[in-house]
This record gives structure tokens, sequence and C-alpha cells, in this order.
């Protein structure tokens, strides 16, 4: 309940003052650990003018556990698994990182900031992350046809 | 028993608490009963402090009493009430955010700081992050601090400061029940006594007679209110003491209030109210870009030119549309014309393709198959529609000679430019009658009278042509048909030969047989006739026997001839067979095969 309390705030808190670049809604509107993200691609980076859909599942532990974030819209990019998941795991949102005074502003900064810049060392598509790192015009290209072809 | 003795006791009233407390135990004396007094001090002291001992017992009496009748409260209250959990609390007043818990990110309730790092969270907070309900740790329960991963351990109550404990305690809250129609606000602090002693949205148990049902406290001093009554508004069959509650929040016919325009509605109409009756809900105006309150949309739609015009605009942007989709349909057609052309412009002059495939870029309207070989100038002369015309096609040839490609452009716009010159060379090649010596004769054999559609590209020459690559195109299939045939006709025959072969060679032994067997007829003959021969007097049955065997013998000379006949008819018909197996017909080899049938 005390959960629920805590979620309902943060829901509240988000919609008056959105993290740029977000749209937060609930996915169904009876269920408050369901939250559907929309986000603008980041400027200066190659995702720019691409809207990514992210959905959130808060587990009935949180925030004693880290919500679990998935990559609706295919993206290519070295923290996104390349699978029909789309699942980001990074920082702040592993299970032994993750601390309960963590707020979901947060984790949707952390995944701005990623977009913006990657981080290979820490990359779950190894194949993507030896390109940004070897051949960067020839990842910007693929990523910049990614958001074309999936993220419009 | 007791009242009695506390309604005697002069100070009793006087004291504020107890009244208050009196006043809310009307539901039930029996907790006091119960409890009873506590036991009377011993006997010795009595009697050695006299008047002040009597007034501390009374005092520690009421106190007593006091507490078990707060107990009571408490414990009756409970079975319908769970604990106010103070996390869940709507708060009034408001509070610095250095008083918020960064777990359940309320104030804190019960805060506990950590001694190692001086984080501060609720104590329950940090007892379900450490997961210490369900783990036993002997050393007390100990973790990391969920925000800096310091270790730390939980520390007793009364390490933390009181000065942050009534920080949080001071604030203001809702009454947990402000749902149910409860308006108070108190402070934190207290929020459970009101919901245990004094909230009248409490649920307690209902003071009627055998009656255990819970009841609301506010109602309790009624008589027992469960009963079945029945909603007047919906109908619906509930409990008497429940009928508040439903004409509350659940009731689907009681009335409320649209948030936009204050009119009453009834709550199960809402919905459509808001979606389409309600008058504060703004709709686009048809014409112009405004948009108008419902109760508004009528008039503006009478001053609005725009909104009078809709339906003609509608019904123009429509037939703008399909003229669109026409054009487009158009263009494409264009677009595939203009291809075939430069193809066949290919076709025809490779040379010159390569020649002016430089100097045509920018020319649309370059009619390349009007230079030399069709426009021969004594032709465009002896038939030009207009002087004009022939002029310019002199020019045009002229200039082509030339390979002087600016000026035979210009020309030839100059040409184009002029109205009576534009009608002319729609048809800008020579028509089909007017065709060159060595065209015509071919034309005429081949073109249908109906020949070419007059658009500016048609020409007799590319009639011909497309012509001779179908009749190549149909030469090609043919030739292609008749090999196949002949393949097949050639199997066909060798089957039938096969079959044909063994039927002779079936005939050939079955013949043999019956040559051996007639030799066999005529050697026995001879040796009969040769045995009776020598025999001189020769009866009259003998000689009957020998008319007989002459005449068998006749016989069986002539069925020799007519096997040997077969015979050699066979022999010829395999010949036959042999030499013109691929040249005979099928069915004149079976007529051979019957007659060599019949003749056997
Ligand atoms: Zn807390
Ligand atoms: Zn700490
Ligand atoms: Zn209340
Ligand atoms: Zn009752
Ligand atoms: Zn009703
Ligand atoms: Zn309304
Ligand atoms: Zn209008």
């Amino acid at each position: 309940m005390a959960a629920n309390k805590r979620i309902m705030k943060e829901l509240g808190e988000i919609n008056t003052n959105p993290p740029p670049g977000c749209a937060i809604r609930l996915a169904k509107e009876d269920d408050i650990n369901l939250w559907d993200v929309t986000m603008d691609g980041p400027q200066d980076s190659p995702y720019t003018g691409g809207k990514f859909h992210i959905q959130i599942v808060l587990p009935k532990e949180y925030p004693f556990k880290p919500p679990v974030l998935t990559f609706r819209t295919k993206i290519y990019h070295p923290n996104v698994t390349n699978d029909d998941k789309g699942a980001m795991c990074l920082g702040m949102l592993r299970a032994d990182e993750w601390k309960p005074p963590n707020k979901i502003v947060d984790v949707l900064k952390l995944v701005r900031a990623v977009l913006a810049a990657p981080q290979p060392d820490d990359a779950v598509e190894a194949g993507i992350a030896n390109e940004f790192k070897t051949d960067r015009k020839a990842f910007d290209k693929t990523a910049q046809d990614w958001v074309k072809k999936y993220a419009k | 028993m007791s009242r009695s003795h506390f309604s005697r006791s002069p100070r009793g009233n006087q004291d504020p608490t107890f009244t208050r407390t009196h006043s809310h135990s009307h539901s039930s004396s029996n907790p006091i009963n119960t409890l009873g007094l506590p036991s009377p001090p011993p006997n010795g002291r009595r009697s050695s402090m006299g008047v002040e001992v009597r007034g501390m017992r009374r005092l520690e009496q009421r106190r007593n009493m006091e507490e078990s009748h707060y107990l009571a409260c408490n414990a009756r209250a409970q079975n319908y009430n769970p604990p106010v959990d103070l996390r869940l609390l709507d708060y009034v007043s408001s509070y610095d955010n250095n008083l918020m818990c960064a777990i359940c990110r309320c104030p804190f309730v019960d805060p506990v700081i950590l001694n190692e790092c001086d984080h501060c969270f609720c104590r329950a907070c940090i007892r379900q992050c450490w997961n210490t309900n369900t783990t036993y740790t002997p050393l007390g329960p100990r973790g990391d601090c969920p925000t800096c991963r310091t270790p730390a351990k939980l520390g007793p109550r009364s390490a933390t400061s009181k000065i942050l404990v009534n920080l949080v305690d001071e604030l203001i809250v809702q009454c947990p029940r402000k749902d149910d129609g409860c308006k108070a606000e108190v402070r934190r602090c207290e929020v459970q006594d009101h919901v245990n002693i004094y909230c009248g949205y409490t649920l307690i148990e209902c003071t009627g007679k055998d009656c255990t049902d819970p009841v609301r406290r506010k109602d309790a001093a009624q008589s027992c209110l469960h009963y079945g009554a029945s909603c007047l508004l919906c109908h619906k069959e509930l409990q008497q003491w429940k009928l508040e509650a439903h004409w509350r929040s659940e009731c689907p016919d009681r009335r409320v209030h649209c948030e936009m325009c204050k009119s009453p509605v009834f709550h199960r109409e809402l919905e459509m109210h808001n979606k389409e009756t309600c008058p504060a809900i703004s709709t686009p105006c048809p014409g112009c870009s405004s948009r108008n309150k419902r109760g508004h949309a009528e008039a503006h739609a009478k001053s609005c030119t725009f909104a009078k015009l809709a339906p003609v605009l509608l019904r123009q942007q429509e037939r703008l549309d399909e003229q669109e989709a026409a054009q487009k349909e158009m263009s494409r057609k264009l677009e595939v014309l203009e291809g075939g052309f430069t193809n066949m412009q290919g076709i025809l002059f490779p040379s010159q393709e390569v020649e002016n495939a430089d100097r045509r870029s920018g020319d649309s309207n370059h009619i390349p198959y009007l230079r030399r070989s069709l426009v021969s100038p004594e032709n465009a002369d002896a038939d030009a529609p207009t002087n004009d015309f022939a002029g310019f096609d002199w020019n045009f040839s002229a200039a082509d000679v030339r390979h002087d490609g600016a000026s035979s452009a210009e020309t030839f716009q100059n040409g184009m430019a002029s109205p009576p010159t534009r009608a002319a060379p729609a048809v800008p090649g020579p028509r089909p009658d007017d065709l060159p010596e060595p065209f015509s004769s071919d034309f005429d054999l081949a073109s249908p009278p109906t020949f070419p559609p007059s658009g500016p590209y048609a020409s007799p020459l590319h009639h011909l042509l497309s012509m001779h690559e179908s009749l190549r195109d149909e030469m090609t299939r043919i030739t292609s048909a008749l090999s196949e045939l002949d393949g097949r006709h050639s199997m066909q025959i060798l089957n039938e030969n096969l079959r044909t072969r063994e039927e002779i060679s079936y005939l050939a032994a079955q013949t043999a047989g019956l040559q051996r067997q007639m030799h066999w007829f005529t050697s026995a003959q001879l040796q009969r006739q040769q045995g009776r021969s020598p025999t001189p007097g020769a009866s009259g049955s003998a000689l009957g026997g020998a008319m007989m065997d002459a005449g068998a013998g006749a016989g069986v000379e002539a069925a020799v001839g007519a096997v040997s006949t077969a015979a050699t008819a066979l022999r010829g018909a395999a010949r036959m067979v042999n030499v013109g197996g691929s040249a005979s017909g099928v069915g004149m080899r079976r007529g051979t095969s019957e007659e060599g049938r019949t003749k056997l």
C-alpha cells in the first residue's frame, strides 16, 4: 500500500513536471505498475527525430526492487538488446545497484543520457558496441536508418 | 457501580479529558466492569497517609479507568478498523522536502537516523528494505544504507531527535475516512485516536440487542440499523445502515455535478454527458478553424460564413481530389508512353542516338523520326498541308543534315509556337497514304484499314516494326510447336513399330508350327500310300479308303498352300514394316496386320 502511494506520488510529480522529451501515462488505467513512456530522441544524437516507446514495469516490491525497462520501439543501440524484448539494463537499473530512494524520473533521465551517449563498455550488444567504437559513421548511419524505419 | 462512584467524586466532572472520554463511552460500559477497580493498596499505608492517600488512590483509579476505556475502545474499533498507516495519509499542511523519507516519499513516520551516515528513513521503510521482518539477525537489524550503501544498524527510538519527531507529528492530515464523508483534519500523531475514538465514520459494534454487526459510530446512537431497506432511487436492496454510503458513492442514480458546466447530472449519465451533451465542451466549427463550446456552437454557425459554405467546400474538395487522382493517372500514362517512345528511337536510329544524346537532353518536343528516312523533301513538298509546315520540314531536315542541333531546335519551336502549325503537325509524320514508295507496298499489305491513333508519335513505320516484331514472335512460337509435334510423332511411330514386330514374330512362329504339322501329315500319308501300292489285289474298301485318302491329300495340299501364302504375306508385311516404319502411316500398317490375320 505504501508502495502504491509512492508510485501515485511519483506519477503525479512526473506528470506535472515531466523530464525533457518524455511523455508518461499509464498503459492501463487500473494498473499503476505499468507505465508507458514516449521519449523523443535526444538532439545531437543519431536518434534525433525518433519517437521511442518505452515500457516501464514497476515490480510489486518497488521501490525495493528496480523497475524493468523495455524499448517497445526497435532501436540500434549498444545498451539495448536487439530482440523483441528491447531490454535495457544499465547502471542504476541493475538489481545490485538499485537504491530504493531512486525515482523513475532519475531512471528516465539516465535513459535519455544513455541515448545521447551510448556506453559501449557496458553493452549488451557486443557487435553494435564494437561498431560504435571502431566505425562511428557506420553506427550513426544504421542508427538513423532504424529511426526512420521504426521510430517515426 | 464504578460510575456512581465517580459521579460522586468532586473532581471527576471537572476533568475535561475524562468528560470527553465519557461522552464517547455511550456504546457500552462493559469493559469497565470487567476490568474493575485496581486492588486496594496495603492497609498499613492507608492508615498512615490519611486523606492524601485517599486522593492518590482516586487519581490512580481514575487514570486506570481512563486507560482501560481507551484500550477497550481501541480494541473494539480495531476489530473493524485496521491501524492507520501514516504513510498513506493526505497531508493538509505543506512540509519541507527534508522531512520526506527517500523510500516512501512521505514525511517520516517513526524516523530513524542511521548513526553511521546520518541518513534518515521511516523505521518501517528501512526494515522493509533490509527485510528484517522475515529474517532474524542475532545482532539486531543491520544492512546497508539505502541511499549511500554505508553498512549500518538500526538504532533505538531514543536515538532520534525529539525535534524531528515533533516536526513530523505536528503536521495536519486529513482523516483516512475522508472518502466516506469525515471532514476532520487532525494532527498526525492524533489520527489514530481520531479514527479509534472520535471519527463518526469508524465502524463499531452495533448497540442493538444481540446484534454484532458493524455500524458507523455516528449511527450507533440510533437503534439497530441492520434491517433490509431499498434505495429510493435505484431500488437496490441493502441494509439501512449502508444507505448513506450507497448514496454517497455507489448509487448509479445519484446526482453528481459535471466538472465542466457545473450542472447536476445523474451519475450513470455522466459519461454520456461529458462526451455528447455537456455545453462546456468545445467542438470545432466545420468551416473555420475556431472551436466553440457546444452552447455557443449554434450561434456561431449562424454567423459564420464558412460554416454555411462548408458543404460546398466539402464537395469542391472532393472534386479536387478526384481531379488530382485522374491527373496522376494521366501523367503516369504519359511517362510510360515517353519511355516506349525513347526505346523506339533507340531502335530506329542507334547511331543518331549516340550523336544527339547530349544535344537532345533539354528538348522534349524532339521528333527524331522526321529526320531523313521518312520526310524526304519531295514528299513533304508534294503533300504539305500548309506552306508553313513545308518550310518547317525543310528547315528541319536541312538543319539536321548540318547537324546543327541548336538551330534545329529553334526552328522547330518557332514552328510549334504558331497556332496553325501547331494544329498541322499533330500528325507530323506523313499520313498512311503519303508513305514513301519503299514502305507503302509493305504497309498496305499488313495494316488494317483503321490505322494508327493520331497521337503525335504514331507512324506507319512504328506500326510495321511492331507488326514485324509480332510476326517474328509468331514464327518462333510455330517453330517450337512444330518441333515438339515432330518429336511426339516419331515417338508414337516407334512404339507402334515395336508392337507390330512382336505380333509378326508370333505369327511367324505359329506358321512354322503349322508347316511342321503339315509336313508330318504329308509324310505319314506318303508312307501309307507307299506301303499300300505294292499290294496288287486292292479291295473295294481299300479303294474307297484310297479315294478318301486322295481327298484328304488334296485338302492337305490346299492347306499347305494357304499356309505358305500366309507366310509370304507375313514376310511381306514384315518387310514393309521394316522398310517404311517411319514413313508409312499408322492406320495403313494396322490395315496390313489385319489383312495378315484374315489371311490366316
Ligand atoms: Zn518512509
Ligand atoms: Zn546513508
Ligand atoms: Zn474521521
Ligand atoms: Zn445492529
Ligand atoms: Zn441507489
Ligand atoms: Zn457538463
Ligand atoms: Zn466558424
